[in-house]
């Protein structure tokens, strides 16, 4: 059968046998995919495709075109949907963008940049599944596998090898490779194969290619699909009388303050800003607490010990707004790398057998904050109310959100703002 | 690895012939022979099947009962039932390892014995009930934990065991036209031969029989449309993995009516153009599965199954019993077929239904057991057999269990009320009732003149009672991670969202639950309804979300009036730490 669907309005034509997913990629219609490839039989897997065909949600990668359908893709209520699994894949893996080599290549990363992903909002999985790293060329990360199976596919069928395969169910999936020692290298896979090369995320990388190509030239670097705005949250009215300024506190709990050194890069406009804006507790003016009312608290860093739990909660406690600033305060960033190794573990590497410790020990003076099991983003810890992602978000960015939130206006974030790494 | 293990392996090749749909029959019997499967089987598996090996570990680690690390010579699961929990398990099964000095799920060294927990094993009115070996056993209060434990330490071999342990009964409570038949030997055959396959459909219809296995599709239209679909070749698949915690009526119909069933099937086969039939039968049913291939071997020996059937020449049919491995899953039918095909067992994507593109690609009929003996005494005995005087025709098999004097097996006349089924079985001071499983719908005093029907209150037959007593927190936890133990993970809404929700509900029950995460389940649910691949996903928000709509004081009970609480428990978060701290601080 062929004839014309309708996606979003815009009526477009199918041949024979096409699904609607390959019908609107013909037209030039876009409809976000991850495991979807076109040289590939359907998957149906990720969920990212599902459109609402004649009024019923189905993946848009497995539902054959027929003549008259009328499909809606590009819709807030649909988007806002792809969104959430996006958000469930980060979590769901340890997508940390900054110390990816993928980043900028990542089919996963710029689904969240065109569907507007500013924050999780889910709780970190913080899985500690196994590497693989024993092929001279490839390796595989499998804490980055989002199972859309086009490795598996790649390799039967373009390969004709037949090495990977998806084991196990539910949160205890993984991928596994078909050799006598479960490895890599045993399993004749070749860095020219199919398979090595179609992995969308960063889970089968090649070594040594890891960070090639600067930012700026790297496959997603380039924005050209329009933005779509997203209301993350309203402001809330900061009552102000003539004349008064909005007070902003900053800190940085498990970070760098590299968000911070960001922030000052918006140069002589900070003159302007201070004519709006007054710094209460920051590193900026080393005041150590915050006053009783706060506007704004701008937090860097995740959550790793009792001090940052605390001064998160003083922040929460002062700010009628938090705004959680940079990879790490929203998804653990770089500090969570830690999150699959033993509490012991760690204060010995750092206290006992680190190069050049002198009377190794662990200390145990009371004055000094227990570490957490794990690394967390804020949001985990206390609500938050807006996020600016990026590692670190660009002086711009800050610029632009504080500037709304001073006006009173809904955050929003340029799509060419939006930067993970 | 032993000789003898490798010898089983390759006797498990020969006997089935190297064919590769077999390899989870092959997998299931040498973990039920040696306890686990070993890599060298895989080896040895994957070689004669000629696929990777891979594929096989795939199998291995999809399916609860199949291992590829020893179990104990004793292999003891606890069904983690909410009804098991309600009577007791929870408490059975830790007296059970302290006596034995075994932590949950983990093996003992000397490789003795290991205690884990399944899903709902289907002895819901008898519990709490566990496995051993593959053996179902009911009661096991701590009394009996107590003899287990001592006979596990004696090395007392499983056949010597109390024989009255392992006597399943058939608890039926309210008998009508299916359970009050005598078993029919090729009555309803000579009748739907009689009748022709047009005939046999159109007595389905007028009855309006509908499927029984929850989803309730009119019986006569896949018959129709399967025996209409172009092939060469077409199956009868009966669903025996009754895997929806609270149900056990086809444990009964299989032990009880087998007859009944196989003779369903037979008419099936022969209505539709199908000279093939498989049995799919739940891992945790082994107990039946003699009973059942007992009466397929009398059948063939007295022409009812077989070639030219009871003489009528051309007509032939015959039925393989096909063990299942421990899904849930594996009760959608598609991902039964997967399961038959020797696949891990993952929903297809639908359309094209199993009703035209069915097992091996073939137009395949799957009907649960409860069906297919309706749809006998249907043929045999005509419409009026499914007919009685109230306003909706037709009967249900109720599996009813919880808080009741009398839990058991009840055959209901559609349209009769949730209180009259109420009555019937003894239920007093009821909190609430989950009906058709924990994906079902739940029914609260207020709405008890609700009837029982298969658009209404329709249920694969679960009916499980909790009265004021339960805190239906506890229930909506258990049914959550049921979900996200079963879920396949094939999907990304249902693999990360039945995860998702099994923290939020384990923050509820811990009493950290705050109102922000209520509205998180609302998001999760939204999305889950809407994108998942099949029912699992799309209805695993359901049990907290009704629950506390539902139920608010049990919630009140547990949960903080906050409206944000962290996420992570921040106190146990730093036991670790302090633990360590503490332990270096000690002088030496």
């Amino acid at each position: 059968m062929t004839g014309r669907i309708k996606i979003d309005g815009q009526s477009i034509p199918f041949a024979e046998g096409q699904t609607v997913i390959e019908a609107a990629t013909d037209a030039g219609v876009f409809i976000p995919h991850l495991c979807y490839h076109p040289d590939y039989e359907a998957n149906g897997s990720c969920k990212m495709c599902t459109c609402k065909i004649d009024g019923r949600q189905v993946s848009s990668c497995t539902t054959k075109a027929a003549d008259g359908q009328v499909i809606e893709s590009n819709t807030e209520e649909l988007n806002s949907e792809r969104r959430a699994l996006t958000q469930m894949l980060f979590v769901e893996g340890n997508h940390h963008c900054p110390s990816c080599e993928h980043s900028g290549n990542c089919a996963l990363q710029n689904a969240a940049y065109k569907l507007n992903m500013t924050a999780l909002t889910f709780p970190n999985f913080s899985v500690g599944r196994a590497t693989d790293a024993s092929h001279p060329e490839l390796m595989i990360n499998r804490d980055r596998c989002i199972y859309c199976e086009l490795c598996v596919r790649a390799s039967r069928d373009t390969d004709g090898k037949d090495i990977f395969c998806i084991s196990g169910r539910a949160q205890n999936k993984s991928l596994a490779i078909n050799s006598d020692s479960g490895l890599l290298k045993d399993s004749g896979i070749t860095p020219d194969d199919a398979a090595a090369n179609v992995c969308p995320v960063g889970c089968i990388i090649k070594k040594r290619e890891g960070f090639i190509k600067p930012i700026g030239k790297r496959a997603f670097d380039e924005r050209t699909v329009h933005h779509n705005k997203v209301t993350q949250a309203t402001v809330p009215e900061l009552y102000k009388k003539a004349g008064e300024k909005v007070t902003v506190a900053t800190c940085s709990l498990a970070g760098c303050f590299g968000c911070h050194m960001s922030f000052l890069d918006i140069d002589e406009r900070i003159v302007e800003l201070v004519e709006h804006v007054e710094f209460d507790r920051s590193p900026i003016n080393d005041i150590k607490i915050c006053s009783e009312e706060v506007d704004v608290g701008l937090i860097e860093g995740g959550v790793c010990n009792t001090e940052n739990i605390e001064t998160l909660r003083e922040f929460r406690k002062s700010c009628k707004i938090i705004v959680a600033v940079g990879a790490c305060a929203i998804g653990g960033g770089v500090p969570a790398l830690r999150n699959n190794v033993d509490v012991r573990e760690l204060l010995e590497e750092s206290y006992v057998n680190a190069v050049g410790v002198e009377n190794p020990q662990i200390p145990t003076d009371k004055e000094l904050p227990h570490i957490l099991e794990k690394v967390s983003p804020i949001h985990e810890v206390v609500k938050v109310d807006f996020f600016l992602p990026g590692c670190p978000p660009p002086a711009d960015a800050f610029w632009q959100i504080l500037n709304d939130i001073v006006a009173g206006r809904q955050p929003d974030l340029p799509y060419d703002l939006m930067q993970f790494d | 690895m032993t000789d003898a293990s490798a010898s089983l392996a390759r006797q498990q090749l020969a006997a089935y012939n190297r064919d590769p749909s077999m390899v989870l029959q092959m997998l299931r019997n040498l973990q039920m022979e040696q306890n686990w499967i070993t890599d060298s089987d895989i080896r040895i598996l994957a070689d004669g099947l000629n696929t990777p090996q891979t594929k096989v570990r795939a199998l291995i680690d999809f399916y609860s009962f199949l291992h590829n690390e020893p179990r104990g010579r004793y292999d003891i699961y606890f069904s983690d039932s909410i009804t098991d929990h309600m009577l007791g398990s929870r408490e059975s099964a830790k007296l059970l390892c302290d006596l034995l000095g075994v932590e949950l799920g983990v093996p003992r060294a000397d490789g003795t014995v290991t205690v884990s927990l399944t899903s709902c094993t289907g002895l819901c009115e008898r519990g709490p009930a566990v496995l051993v070996n593959g053996t179902a056993i009911d009661r096991v209060d701590e009394e009996r934990a107590r003899e287990i434990a001592k006979l596990v330490k004696a090395a007392v071999p499983l056949d010597e065991w109390p024989l009255e342990w392992f006597f399943i009964t058939d608890p039926l409570r309210k008998t009508g036209p299916l359970l009050d038949q005598s078993p029919s030997l090729g009555a309803a055959i000579e009748r739907a031969i009689e009748l022709g396959s047009d005939g046999v459909i159109a007595a389905l219809e007028k009855a309006g029989l509908r499927g029984c296995g929850g989803a309730g599709f009119a019986t006569h239209r896949k018959w129709d449309i399967c025996r209409s679909a172009n092939a060469d070749r077409r199956y009868v698949i009966c669903n025996a993995d009754e895997g929806e915690p609270g149900t056990f009526k086809d444990r009964v119909l299989l032990n009880k009516y087998t007859d009944a069933v196989i003779e369903g099937m037979t008419v099936c086969g022969i209505t539709i153009g199908a000279t093939k039939g498989f049995i799919y039968l739940r891992h945790e049913y082994e107990f039946l599965r003699t009973q059942v291939q007992r009466r397929l071997e009398r059948r063939r020996a007295t022409n009812l199954l077989g070639k030219h059937i009871l003489g009528h020449h051309g007509i032939n049919f015959d039925i393989e019993i096909y063990m299942g491995a421990g899904s849930y899953v594996c009760g959608e039918e598609s991902a039964l077929i997967e399961s038959l095909e020797g696949k891990r067992g993952i929903p297809r994507i639908r359309p094209p239904f199993p009703v035209t593109h069915g097992y091996r690609g073939r137009p395949t009929v799957v009907n649960n057991v409860e069906t297919l003996c309706y749809a006998a005494g249907i043929v045999e005995h005509g419409e009026e057999f499914f007919a009685h005087p109230g306003e909706e025709p037709g009967w249900k098999i109720l599996s009813i269990s919880g808080d009741c004097r009398a839990p058991g097996i009840y055959e209901i006349p559609l349209g009769t009320t949730i209180e009259e089924i109420c009555k019937m079985c003894g239920a007093e001071n009821t909190r609430a009732i989950q009906v058709g499983g924990p994906g079902g719908v739940l029914i609260t005093p207020e709405e008890f003149d609700c009837k029982l029907s298969f658009d209404g209150a329709n249920s694969a037959g679960s009916f499980m009672i909790f009265n004021e007593s339960r805190n239906m927190v506890d229930v909506a936890v258990n049914f959550t991670h049921f979900f996200a133990h079963e879920s396949c993970g094939f999907c990304t809404p249902c693999r990360v969202g039945t995860k998702l929700l099994v923290q939020l509900a384990d923050k509820i029950a811990n009493g950290h639950g705050a109102r922000m995460d209520i509205a998180q389940m609302e998001r999760l649910h939204g999305l889950m309804t809407q994108a998942s691949h099949c029912g699992l996903g799309q209805r695993a928000a359901v049990p907290l979300l009704t629950n506390f709509e539902k139920c608010p004081p049990c919630f009140a009970e547990r949960m903080s009036d906050k409206e944000y609480t962290p996420a992570f428990d921040v106190e146990a978060a730093i036991e670790r730490s302090r633990q360590i701290v503490e332990e270096e601080g000690r002088p030496r």
